[in-house]
């Protein structure tokens, strides 16, 4: 036999095997697979300390519950705290300590007992500088004694199942601050502190939540089975979760339309339409993520040669009724319909519309008007002198370079329309892409002049790693705007008892944004997620893609629960 | 190639001192252009929710606070106790990334490089079974021109063919959902596109090698002698030309094994394989300097090792070699 005829048997052998499987198993494919979410990127850590991804947030969640759960209202735009490990709790010395009762009967994976033990031992890791977690901020308010840290004291255990939290003062974020994840004491107190961040204790961990990790093949993905022994607050309806590692966007979509994967998130407006003709539901979220025009408010190259200690204003942005007159001059309206159509709403603010009892309703949009926009200019000094179609001022020309996160469609697009509108009362920008790496390293350190970026606003209204003044303190606050009536109301948010009690302070704070624009806010995005038709009793939104995914399960499951129930 | 009176052992031994400076040689110019590369890892990898005090401890922990050729030195030293880092991207010892990783592209590699030989005896043996006839011409022309194909390419043809229009083959990944690590025929089914993707090139590349190996084998007395005893043509192929052909054609795989490599950075990505390559582009996105380097490191001793067992292979195979 030659070797074409073997090398001809050999393809048509696999061909026919495959083949067969492929027919064989085609028709019960989509109803055996179990439910498969499409993600971007890898988990960083199956340890909450270290956990920064966003989806490594949420798959950490299903694995270890905190004490409180959360729901967001959308009636009054704010969240709402359920129970979880702790069965309830109380408000107690004039709302500085916050006791909690946990529930009895919570194991971990192992068959320990979830104690309040667990929940003290959690946040002396959270705190202890040594581990570095990144959820280390959620423990800076609670009580230090003599200036120092002092979880032991501060995270107070009564008995098993009573723990009580000392805060140093009342706060909006005493909830949402106590309901880190809550790690097994019992098994992580061996481990070297210093080890934690890269011990393997993470690739297999002991676990209380609705699911357990079964699998983790880094570049491939993740699969999470229910955990049968979890009462956080059950084990998970679907035998598993499947999250497979899709790193192009278009493919995650393809597969999504194709049938291949269930749920994909981030969808693109313009992608909406496609993948709602299949077999596919969308789900659009109101957005917390909004994109703006960065003006940097203060001279980077002096900041830079100074090592951050002087600031003087920008030459070309430092002045307010600049930055008002650039705003005036982009029509923010004609963007959002044309690159977000139905999906994108005008920014007014740095508070989302989302949260309604923060949301400055009143404000309007500085208006697109390229005349007052000119005359604007003027008035700062700004005059085309020597006919070239360009401003200038004391010699200098209003020319800068935008700089943008290499990769992004969508601003690529809105930077060329910006650049022509810019254009039409004579200031110069051209357009530079930026390796993502590099933009957001340059942009936190505040080395660039003006970019087109996007940020995400918290759950929780802390503003202040956005748009608090100490610049060394707040990297985020890349524009470098500062502003002392901003900072009393940023502090004084911080004290309240109820969040809703600063909604006046947070009304404020939008006004001052407004006349101040330390940066033209463009559009707010809705986040679309495409959930196929089969997959049922999910809560997608706001608090994420898997948000108690303890509830979804397969249609066909969801009728074999019917059938039993009768 | 060892010389004259030189023994097998001390042969091997003599090539793997040469390798390790070339080794090392890699590794350097890897640690040092991967620091050129704009942004600091440091803020790349600290989150900047961690405080001031323990991103400082962070960076002592990690020594991206000392200055970069001390860096150097510490992970040269490391590297001699079998340490190779920790991954910023993924928490974990880059070891144990590796340890989970190389496997798939092993799984990979392996059935293209064998499809990558039998594709090309396949297409010498087609060619010299009709010496300038138009089939030999084709093959002839074909191959240079599929040698040239960008893989990303016959990669992107293979998914539209065998997976969108006839849809025999998956179009991605390793396993299909709720069949990872499980079901053998899944995995093959997965493999044969990108394997294919890998494979074909490399056939074309090592057809022309092979058949202008054969052409120069086919001239010798004993294969006329064997045609002239009344043999059929796949009887002296197979044993008097094949055969003789043989030790090149080992030399050219062993060089072949770093093509393959090289191609399963394209190919991991475009088929989604959890490989070897789209972990090496992962991590220099991510700037992740201890994982580009351990990518480095066994991407580097893959190629030296199947370049010192393509010279064994071919010293065993052919003992003339080492009189040479």
């Amino acid at each position: 036999m030659s070797v074409i005829r073997c090398f001809l048997l050999l393809v048509s052998s696999v061909a026919v095997l495959t083949g067969c499987a492929r027919k064989n198993s085609a028709a019960s494919d989509s109803n055996r697979r179990p439910i498969t979410i499409a993600i971007a990127g890898d988990i960083d850590s199956f340890n909450p300390l270290f956990a920064e991804d966003v989806t490594a947030g949420e798959i950490n969640d299903l694995l270890f519950p905190g004490l409180v759960g959360s729901s967001f209202d959308t009636s009054k735009g704010m969240l709402i705290y359920t129970p979880l490990l702790a069965r309830s709790w109380e408000f107690k010395a004039e709302h500085c300590d916050l006791l909690f009762h946990l529930r009895s009967g919570a194991m971990w994976s192992d068959g320990q007992p979830v104690s309040a033990r667990d929940v003290q031992f959690s946040y002396e890791l959270y705190g202890d500088p040594e581990v570095g977690s990144v959820r280390q901020g959620s423990v800076s308010g609670l009580r230090g004694w003599q200036g120092k840290p002092d979880i032991t004291r501060s995270v107070e255990i009564l008995d098993d199942t009573t723990v009580v939290f000392h805060f140093e003062m009342a706060s909006p974020s005493q909830l949402f601050d106590a309901g880190l994840p809550i790690l097994p004491a019992h098994v992580l107190a061996a481990i070297p502190r210093k080890e934690l961040r890269t011990h393997e204790i993470n690739r297999s961990p002991v676990v209380s939540g609705p699911f357990r990790l079964e699998r983790w093949t880094p570049l491939e993905g993740v699969i999470l089975a229910s955990n049968p022994s979890s009462t956080l607050p059950f084990p998970a309806r679907a035998s598993s979760l499947v999250f497979r590692v899709v790193p192009e966007y278009r493919t995650r979509v393809s597969q999504l339309a194709a049938g291949e994967v269930d749920v994909v998130a981030d969808i693109r407006p313009e992608d909406a339409g496609t993948v709602s003709a299949s077999a596919v539901r969308l789900v659009a979220t109101p957005g917390r993520d909004y994109d703006f025009l960065g003006w940097n408010n203060i001279d980077p190259a002096l900041f830079q040669k100074s090592g951050g200690k002087t600031v003087r204003p920008h030459p070309l942005f430092g002045s307010a009724p600049v930055r008002r007159a650039l705003t005036m001059a982009i029509d923010r309206a004609s963007i959002v319909k044309s690159y977000l159509g139905s999906y994108g709403h005008e920014a007014t603010g740095g508070i989302s519309p989302l949260f309604k009892w923060a949301y400055n309703d009143t404000l309007k949009p500085l208006p697109f008007d390229r005349a007052g926009a000119a005359a604007l200019l003027e008035q700062e000094g700004w005059r085309d002198s020597d006919g070239d179609g360009i401003l200038e001022k004391n010699g200098k020309r209003f020319s800068f370079s935008l700089k943008v996160s290499a990769g992004n469609a969508l601003r690529n697009a809105v930077a060329t329309a910006v650049q022509q509108q810019l254009h039409d009362v004579k200031v110069e920008m051209t357009i530079e892409q930026v390796e993502r790496g590099t933009f957001w390293d340059n942009l936190t350190a505040r080395r660039y002049d003006a970019w087109l970026a996007g940020f995400s606003v918290p759950l929780q209204m802390k503003l202040d790693d956005l748009w608090g003044s100490d610049l060394a303190k707040y990297p985020f606050n890349v524009t470098g705007f500062r502003n002392a009536r901003v900072d009393s109301i940023l502090a004084a948010s911080r004290r309240l008892q109820n969040e809703t009690d600063g909604a006046s302070l947070w009304k404020q704070f939008q006004d001052i944004l407004s006349e101040e624009q330390p940066c033209t806010f463009l559009f707010w995005i809705d986040s679309i997620t495409g959930v196929s038709t089969r997959v049922r009793g999910t809560s997608i939104g706001i608090l994420g893609t898997t948000h108690e995914a303890w509830n979804w399960s397969l249609e066909n499951q969801a009728r074999d629960r019917l059938a039993q129930a009768r | 190639m060892p010389r004259p009176g030189r023994s097998l052992p001390a042969f091997l031994l003599g090539r793997t001192l040469q390798a390790v400076p070339l080794l090392v040689g890699l590794l350097t110019l890897v640690f040092f252009l991967s620091r050129l590369l704009p942004g600091d890892a440091g803020t790349l990898f600290l989150s900047p929710t961690v405080s001031p005090e323990a991103a400082e401890r962070l960076r002592v922990q990690f020594g991206l606070d000392r200055p970069v050729p001390v860096q150097y030195i510490l992970w040269i030293r490391a590297l001699l106790e079998g340490n190779l880092g920790l991954s910023f991207s993924f928490n974990a010892p880059v070891r144990e990334i590796l340890a989970r990783v190389f496997p798939n592209t092993i799984i990979l590699a392996i059935p293209a490089l064998f499809l990558e030989m039998l594709l090309a005896v396949g297409l010498v043996a087609v060619a010299k079974r009709h010496p300038g006839s138009t089939i030999d011409r084709l093959l002839s022309r074909g191959t240079l021109v599929v040698y040239a194909l960008p893989t990303f390419w016959l990669g992107f043809i293979l998914v539209m063919v065998f997976s969108y229009w006839l849809g025999v083959f998956p179009s991605a990944y390793m396993w299909s959902a709720g069949s990872e690590g499980s079901s053998p025929v899944d995995l093959v089914r997965h493999l044969v596109l990108p394997s294919l993707t890998l494979a074909i090139p490399g056939a074309a590349g090592l057809a022309r090698y092979l058949a202008s190996t054969v052409g120069d084998v086919e001239k010798e007395e004993y294969v006329l002698a064997g045609t002239s005893m009344g043999l059929t043509h796949w009887t002296v192929f197979r044993r008097y030309i094949l055969k003789n052909s043989m030790a090149p054609f080992i030399s050219f795989m062993g060089t072949e094994i770093g093509g393959l490599l090289a191609g399963a950075l394209v190919t991991e990505t475009l088929f989604a394989w959890p490989g070897m390559g789209r972990l090496a582009v992962m991590a220099i996105f991510a700037r992740d300097y201890p994982l580009v380097l351990g990518c480095t490191l066994l991407a580097g001793v893959v190629v030296i090792v199947g370049n010192l067992m393509a010279d064994i292979l071919q010293a065993i195979l052919d003992p003339r070699v080492r009189l040479e």
